[in-house]
């Protein structure tokens, strides 16, 4: 043992010593990207670091560090970076971040950087979730992150047209199989304690969370749409008594859920060969909602680029350069092919491969009828406002009248709070 | 009554006078315990064997039965995963060397001397255990951009060590004080100087207590977060709770896969505590003091 | 992919080389330096026993002093989200964040009141088995017994796995349908329990979980301290014909303190500021049933930007904590044994 510690320290102590370091003297530059995409199915991340050794070529000297959180600790870190005014050079990541960033003066502009005619070549939808102010903050790389309905073939033929129908195909199609009493087959399972999938049935009712920057929760709507899922759960029993996002996922890829809600993101992940052996995967909207006629309105929005407010000089340019690199149509088409991204450019989406991929049209289709999530840092807000009054709904220990009234005066506090 | 009494002394202390029926109840508890320390574990192992990535599973059996060690092999050909461990070692042994270092001599001193200001030391030591971690990311990162320590273990390494500083101080503190005075005492008589004393008596004696030390400035700094966050800014100097952030996602975790990962994490870590429980055993520190 | 080469593992060394040549170096400096000031220059009589303790009571203040002030600071301003950066300082400021802190709900419903009351009750359920499994465990295997050393390292594998897995994987057993935790109640012919969306189950399983993440810490330090006891005092107590009882109380408890009065205090303040696995199993929910101080500070700070607010409220934390050490001292006198033996 105590030779073994002899041995590492002196090992330890060699290195130490031997430190041939300094010696390039060519100019360097490290350009350092934060992205919010992690190794996850399809190996976004991996391409990010390949297209950016691709684009790094262009520049002798130049090596673009990708590095890698989650979401909320992107955000976080960046902001802690920005207060002390020293961090990555570019950032790609989630629409929601630009409310507070703004609101924090931490990120740039990119009108001037740009140029109109280049923000030009965007759907307008793509740019929408990121103006504010009258002012564009950030440059689009893929639109969509919406939800969408998914069902098995195998179990349903065609997809309901309205909400009636859903619920008389889920009664149908929630069974249990092995008679214990508890149901082992769904008629249709998603996320049901998380507002974000609660919003596309806002949306069908005829409400929205804001106004601008006011909330309107405390609405006709929002209590038939509350009273809408609380039946699903309580009255028509065709989705499970505790459902989150993993459950859901585990029933439909087990084959043991008709219908599935949820977003652009997971596509691929339905379609591995281990998961085809029991789902065949068809894709629609999210039934219209009987009572008033409309579509359901999942929320859309995208990832961006934003550049922090402290860059400027050569990294304002590398990070300039870079951003129209992904925009180019060979990067966009990329993504499309192998993440099955919706790009962000008015040229890339009118490609053929969208059209005659019967999933992709279906993506496409749900998106057409979804409404950008808004972009004011007031969403935030309305998101914790409405999550645990919806948990207390749909765990029947609230009225949906009450709860509606709950979220306005919490959601009201919360941006008093936060404008302070 | 005799009787009764020897037989509860005896389940204090030694088991010498137990009854096979004693021991085998002793025995079933501590499987019970056994069973629910592990079970947990045994599941995210169960996740790691599936195919596929969900999380959740109508199958609850232990070995699934189409088990594979694909997500193994993705983990470690596919992701850094060996890079995560290889940095995360590195820095976790350091720390408790440095840990170590530190609080030896310091628990030393709050052991043997009664100085002004000692249990005033004593007690700030615990109020640096008490500020809410979430407060510190902003000051932290405001002081890793003045001192330049982006990209480096060297503020990370002594974070975590200071980290761990109070407690281990704390803990032999505790310990030194069960040794005797004595023995140094006699070193002394024999022309040995304080320090040496120390170094040649004390710490030999307290070998359990130096291995529970780091232990746990190991486990401190092992899966260690918030400074990794702030000061790591490169892919390859990635520690695993940072390198885990790019498995897990908001809703595309590949969970096969990070359960494996979870499973070889936590390894490192069985490992240590396997070897370390020798000391633990060992009972050394009261070995002089019969005589 | 990046693989581990030769040249990444050897840096990781060589950076951990120079951090211990460096400690050995500043070591050797602040010790100097100590000796020519202590002992040299003020003939102190207690030189030597702040030369041992400089390097690391240096090393902790530098360390601690500068977010502490750092945040004293931002008690006292009005920073958030739309004053970010160019925030400003004054007692005002202060006065108000810290009323704040009690005169409104932390959150949405829960008040500062209610939060304190559920964050005792956390801590005080945790901290209690923690130290009774513990206790349990260690008397257990502080005997003779075949099989000792793999029980031991079995029931300290909940410590050596990392929180962060440990919870996620507790999460999936409180699931409804597919939990174990159900599946055994229902095999019992209990009713299935809505763990995770009725608050009061929440939080009886985000208990459970830390209870048993807590349990294998205690167990091994109170086993050090058992082993450390010498077996003459029971041996003696025998021969003057104490019962087992009389001796645990008489014996063991007293001996352990000094090991468990330090353990105790920090399983509190760890306990009592332990956010892991209450944000990983129930972020707070449902309903801000299970959220405790740390976790509605967290919030507050990160998900609302009140930073000003934040900061008063964790000094609020803090001289809860503080409060409550200096009462457990004062009642147990722990703190004069400890410094006195």
């Amino acid at each position: 043992m105590k030779r073994a510690i002899a041995f590492i320290l002196t090992g330890v102590l060699f290195f130490a010593l031997a430190v041939p370091m300094g010696a390039l003297a060519q100019k360097k530059v490290t350009f350092t990207l934060w992205t919010k995409e992690g190794e996850v199915t399809g190996g976004v991340l991996e391409d990010i670091v390949e297209l950016s050794k691709e684009f790094a070529k262009s520049r002798p000297g130049l090596t673009i560090e990708v590095v890698s959180y989650g979401v909320e600790e992107l955000r976080q870190n960046f902001q802690a970076a920005a207060f002390a005014g020293q961090g990555p050079d570019l950032l790609w990541t989630v629409s929601d971040h630009a409310g507070p960033f703004v609101a924090m003066k931490i990120i740039k502009p990119v009108d001037n950087i740009f140029g109109k005619d280049f923000l030009k070549e965007f759907v307008r939808p793509g740019l929408e979730c990121v103006e504010l102010d009258g002012k564009t903050w950030g440059v689009p790389i893929s639109v969509g992150n919406h939800l969408m309905l998914l069902y098995n073939k195998n179990l349903l033929k065609t997809p309901p047209k309205n909400t009636d129908e859903m619920i008389k195909v889920g009664k149908e199609l929630t069974r249990d199989l092995n008679k214990d009493g508890v149901p082992d087959q769904y008629g249709l399972v998603y996320n049901l304690n998380e507002p974000f999938f609660f919003a596309p049935w806002l949306g069908g009712f005829g409400g929205w969370p804001l106004d601008g920057t006011k909330p309107t929760l405390n609405t006709p709507a929002m209590v038939n749409a509350l009273q809408f899922v609380h039946d699903l759960k309580f009255v028509h029993k065709i989705v499970p008594v505790e459902c989150d996002y993993d459950a859901a996922d585990a029933l439909f890829k087990e084959g043991k859920a008709a219908m599935l809600i949820n977003g652009d993101w997971s596509l691929t992940s339905y379609q591995t060969p281990e998961v085809r052996k029991k789902v065949d995967l068809g894709v629609a909207r999210i039934p219209m909602v009987s009572q008033t006629g409309l579509w359901p309105t999942p929320m859309t929005s995208g990832i961006y680029f934003m550049l922090p407010d402290y860059l400027t000089g050569e990294k304002l340019q590398i990070a300039k350069e870079f951003v129209e690199f992904i925009s180019s149509d060979k990067v966009q088409l990329r993504f499309l092919e192998k993440h099955m991204r919706l790009p962000a450019t008015a040229s890339a989406l009118k490609n053929p491969k969208i059209a005659s991929d019967p999933i992709l049209k279906g993506s496409a289709d749900q998106m057409v009828v979804g409404k950008p999530m808004p972009t004011v840092p007031e969403m935030r807000a309305a998101w914790d406002a409405i999550r645990p009054n919806q948990e207390a709904v749909m765990a029947g220990k609230m009225s949906p009248k009450n709860a509606a009234k709950a979220m306005q005066d919490a959601c009201e506090k919360l941006i008093r709070e936060m404008t302070k | 009554m005799k009787k009764e009494s020897s037989r509860i002394h005896s389940f204090f202390r030694s088991g010498k006078g137990d009854s096979p029926a004693k021991k085998l109840l002793i025995h079933l508890i501590l499987i019970m315990a056994s069973v629910i320390a592990v079970y947990p574990f045994l599941r995210v192992v169960a996740i790691s064997l599936r195919p596929g990535s969900q999380l959740l599973s109508t199958d609850l059996s232990l070995i699934p039965s189409n088990a594979t060690l694909e997500n193994y092999r993705t983990l470690i050909f596919e992701k850094d995963f060996t890079i995560w461990l290889w940095n995360s070692l590195v820095v976790s042994l350091t720390t408790v060397i440095v840990g170590i270092v530190l609080s030896a001599s310091a628990a030393y001193a709050f052991s043997r001397w009664d100085f002004p200001g000692r249990k005033q030391g004593l007690v700030f030591l615990l109020t640096t255990q008490m500020l809410p971690p979430s407060m510190l990311l902003l000051p932290i990162y405001v002081m890793v951009v003045r001192l330049q320590l982006f990209n480096t273990y060297t503020g990370m390494i002594l974070a975590h060590s200071v980290g761990a500083v109070p407690f281990s101080i704390w803990l032999l503190k505790g310990y030194y004080d069960t040794i005797p005075r004595e023995l140094e005492e006699a070193a002394l008589v024999d022309g040995a100087s304080r320090l040496e004393a120390f170094y040649k008596i004390i710490i030999p004696l307290s070998t359990p207590a130096l291995g529970v030390c780091g232990l746990f400035s190991f486990m401190t700094s092992w899966s260690e977060f918030m400074m990794a966050r702030v000061m790591l800014q490169k892919a390859d100097l990635f520690t695993w709770p940072l390198g885990f952030q790019k498995l897990l996602d908001q809703f595309t975790t590949q969970w096969g896969v990070f359960s494996a990962a979870s499973v070889l994490v936590a390894v490192p870590a069985m490992l240590l505590f396997m070897y370390s429980s020798k000391w633990l055993i060992s009972g050394l520190t009261l070995g002089g003091v019969k005589e | 992919m990046i693989p581990l080469t030769w040249e990444i593992a050897s840096r990781g060394l060589t950076e951990a080389g120079r951090i211990l040549v460096m400690l050995a170096v500043g070591v050797a400096v602040i010790e100097a330096l100590a000796y020519l000031i202590l002992h040299k220059w003020l003939k102190l009589k207690n030189a030597l026993p702040f030369m041992l303790m400089l390097p690391a009571f240096i090393a902790v203040v530098a360390l601690v002093i500068y977010p502490f002030l750092f945040n004293l600071q931002l008690a006292f301003s009005n920073m958030s989200m739309y004053r970010f950066k160019e925030f400003s300082v004054g007692l005002s400021y202060g006065i108000q964040n810290f009323l704040d802190v009690f005169r409104a709900p932390v959150l949405q419903n829960v008040t500062f009141a209610q939060l304190l009351l559920r964050t005792v009750v956390w801590t005080a359920v945790n901290v209690f088995f923690h130290v009774l499994g513990g206790l349990f465990l260690a008397i257990l295997l502080n005997r003779p017994l075949r099989g000792k050393a793999i029980y031991r390292t079995l029931l300290t594998i909940p410590w050596a796995i990392p929180q962060v897995i440990a919870a996620l994987a507790w999460k999936n057993e409180f699931h409804y349908q597919y939990g174990f935790i159900n599946v055994l109640l229902q095999k019992l012919g209990f009713a299935p329990v809505q763990w995770l969306s009725d608050p009061k189950w929440a939080f009886v399983a985000v208990i459970i979980v830390n209870i048993w993440l807590g349990i294998p810490f205690m167990m091994v330090i109170i086993l050090g301290g058992l082993q450390s006891i010498s077996p003459d005092y029971y041996d003696a107590a025998q021969i003057d014909g104490a019962s087992g009882f009389q001796q645990f109380r008489a014996i063991t408890m007293p001996l352990l303190k000094p090991v468990l009065t330090p353990a105790i205090i920090l399983g509190v303040v760890w306990t009592f500021n332990n956010f892991n696995v209450i944000y990983l199993i129930t972020k707070g929910g449902p309903m801000e049933g299970t959220d405790i101080l740390v976790t509605s500070l967290y919030k507050a700070v990160f998900e609302f930007y009140r930073y000003g607010f934040g900061a008063a409220y964790s000094t609020v934390i803090l001289i809860i904590l503080l409060i409550f050490t200096w009462i457990y001292l004062k009642v147990t006198k722990g703190m004069g044994e400890v410094a006195d033996a």
